[in-house]
């Protein structure tokens, strides 16, 4: 290791500058948005389920797409405004204040690794699960999908979301396919919504159980907010990320909607809510072999897709963490030929790999949860202080969300009630989990921060906020 | 077959880790500490701001 | 405002503080599960008649179940399983404060820096 001496400040343009490629297009933050999160329709949702009940997964796949559609509004107007990779870490950096954005970075790496990790473990177990061979572990399954992924992510962005548009679109198309072959306009041949949720059992919990299902009803959308990440990459930010951003969420209220319909429609909740390959099992239940392996191949494309964005966006938020020194600036190298950030793809990899073998699927995905849902909360709060501080008018806005505060205001409110979702379930992580983040905040505040430059965090030619 | 294709794992992310960590050492060695993080966040807004000062 | 100059960090120290980044994540991470915390209560209220009857199953449901190769016997596990929500207020009072604390924290000593971010950055030209 080098130690990274900078002389002074540049401020020269033009020289020997490696920067990350803009070479990205509205499809391919597209890919990367609903490449990250389409898996969630593969697993992970079904777990809201087992938490309240068949008709409970969908109040929340209703509620909880609310919930990201102000994710998306909010996240749009200011990245589009704040066009650089780390996404809301740079966000945050502009709007509160470095520590809030250390934090943010933090959560943004452990959200994405932790969802990295359950993708691996998913694509492991689902081919384990085919091959029912005595013996067979899924370790060389996750150890080849986090290297192979990693080797993609190292050698360059744009064939790594080249295939992550691919392997998605076929995922998403395969999700199509089976609900237009389960003929789902009529009720009674292969579906049996009626006959499976019934008065009786909709709601097994009461309503408890439908809080207690927001929990993993995030699972449905997690990480569309990752398009922000490839900010430093995309040819237009300020056109493509909104216009990517917004039709991957449309994209994924879709197929939410058409998953949930499919799987009530064919299996018991008990059973929903248990098992970990709910379109898998329809794929079966509906008889047809052709169907079962597409849902088993799209399974695995699904994690593929989602672990691949995965990584780039974890190693995109690290690398802005080494870039503004609040960890050493080791990390921000680019590579010079593959212009990646590769030291932090690298550093990440080992890690990935580590929890991927020790954690099981459950524990991964509430990890990955928990940071989101951290991160929502700063993200209501982070919009209203974005208008306040630049008023409409004052700075150029790529785009602008509508009904301001409204987003804002549902999107705290329905965060608070994740929180005691979460509790329900996995309180004392979620305590343990903020401990950690108020330490290592102490850390940084008092002494990590004194290697920091004070003005060259502020990069965007912006007037003077308001009330400083 | 399903155990074979496990090795062929295996052997593929030995191989590909061992190549990234080759690349690794060959770019930190060939090219400098200041060139390979002279990566700066903004780099286009700040054009911007230089012509209007 | 005098610019503020960050003294330089030795490789030492730099090494030092990613050994303490990465400690601190295993540690966050690999805790909780070690201490065995994760999970709400989810137990099996046992049933004496294990017909698909007794355990609330139509006619379309146990059908189902025995396409996913189940017996009664085998899927009571599964559907007994049950949560018990039970709302611990101590825990959820912990959980709010600290919570709260934490965010409070992060918002004014975030603005702490904010300030003198601005005040450089604005105040050198």
């Amino acid at each position: 290791m080098t130690a990274a001496v900078e002389t002074g400040q540049t401020t020269t343009i033009h020289g020997d500058r490696v920067s990350l490629l803009r070479v990205l297009g509205p499809a391919h933050v597209w890919a990367l948005g609903v490449g990250i999160v389409l898996v969630g329709e593969f697993t992970g949702w079904n777990f809201s389920a087992d938490k309240g009940g068949a008709l409970a997964a969908l109040i929340v796949c209703w509620v909880v797409g609310l919930l990201y559609t102000s994710v998306a509004m909010i996240d749009s107007e200011v990245t589009s405004t704040v066009a650089a990779a780390g996404g809301q870490y740079a966000q945050a950096k502009h709007i509160v204040g470095p520590l809030m954005a250390f934090n943010v970075a933090l959560f943004l790496v452990f959200a994405y690794t932790m969802l990295e990790v359950s993708d691996a473990i998913l694509l492991g177990d689902t081919i384990v699960a085919k091959a029912g061979v005595e013996g067979l572990t899924h370790n060389s399954f996750i150890a080849a999908t986090i290297v192979v992924l990693a080797w993609l992510n190292y050698r360059g962005v744009l064939m790594t979301l080249n295939v992550n548009f691919v392997i998605t679109a076929i995922a998403y198309v395969s999700i199509v396919i089976l609900f237009f072959s389960v003929s789902p306009w009529t009720q009674g041949a292969v579906l049996k919504l009626n006959e499976l949720v019934t008065p009786a059992n909709a709601l097994p919990y009461g309503w408890i159980g439908v809080i207690a299902a927001f929990q993993f009803g995030i699972w449905y959308y997690l990480g569309i907010e990752g398009t922000t990440q490839a900010a430093e990459e995309v040819r237009s930010p300020a056109r493509s990320l909104p216009y990517g951003t917004m039709a991957g969420m449309i994209t994924l209220l879709i197929a939410a909607a058409m998953t949930w319909y499919v799987c009530a429609s064919l299996m018991p909740w008990e059973y929903l809510g248990i098992t970990y390959y709910p379109l898998w099992d329809a794929g079966k239940l509906t008889g047809s072999p052709l169907l079962e392996n597409l849902l088993f191949i799209a399974t695995l494309l699904a994690a593929l897709a989602s672990a691949n964005g995965c990584i780039n966006d974890a190693a995109r938020a690290w690398f802005s963490l080494g870039r503004d020194r609040y960890l050493p600036s080791w990390f921000s190298a680019v590579h010079p030929k593959y212009r990646t950030p590769y030291r932090s793809i690298l550093f990440l990899l080992p890690i990935a790999l580590a929890f991927a073998f020790i954690a099981d699927l459950n524990q991964a995905i509430t990890f990955s949860i928990l940071s989101g849902v951290l991160q929502y909360t700063f993200m209501s709060i982070n919009i209203m202080m974005f208008r306040k501080k630049w008023p409409l008018g004052s700075i150029r806005r790529g785009y602008t969300h509508p009904f301001h505060p409204l987003p804002a205001i549902v999107l705290f409110c329905l965060c608070m009630v994740t929180f005691f979702a979460i509790f329900l379930g996995f309180g004392s992580q979620l305590i343990a989990m903020t401990v950690f983040y108020f330490l290592i905040s102490l850390w940084f505040h008092f002494y990590r921060y004194k290697f920091v430059r004070r003005g060259d965090q502020f990069s965007m030619p912006w007037p003077k906020p308001q009330g400083y | 077959m399903w155990m074979g294709l496990s090795y062929v794992c295996w052997a593929i992310s030995a191989a590909l880790a061992a190549w990234m960590l080759y690349d690794w050492f060959k770019v930190d060695t060939t090219y400098s500490e200041e060139t390979l993080t002279s990566s700066r966040e903004g780099e286009l807004e700040a054009v911007s701001e230089k012509h209007r000062i | 405002m005098a610019r503020y100059t960050p003294p330089e960090q030795s490789k030492a120290g730099q090494v030092l503080d990613i050994a303490v980044v990465v400690v601190a994540i295993f540690v966050a991470l690999w805790l909780p599960l070690k201490l065995g915390f994760a999970g709400a209560a989810k137990s099996i209220d046992a049933l004496d008649a294990k017909t698909w009857d007794a355990l609330g199953q139509n006619a379309t449901m146990a059908s189902i179940w025995e396409k996913l190769g189940y017996t009664p016997e085998t899927a009571h596990d599964i559907i007994q399983n049950r949560f018990h929500y039970i709302i611990d207020w101590p825990t959820l009072i912990i959980m709010a404060i600290v919570l709260i604390a934490y965010f409070v924290f992060l918002f004014r000593a975030s603005d702490k820096e904010y300030r003198e971010v601005i005040n450089e950055k604005f105040d050198d030209k």
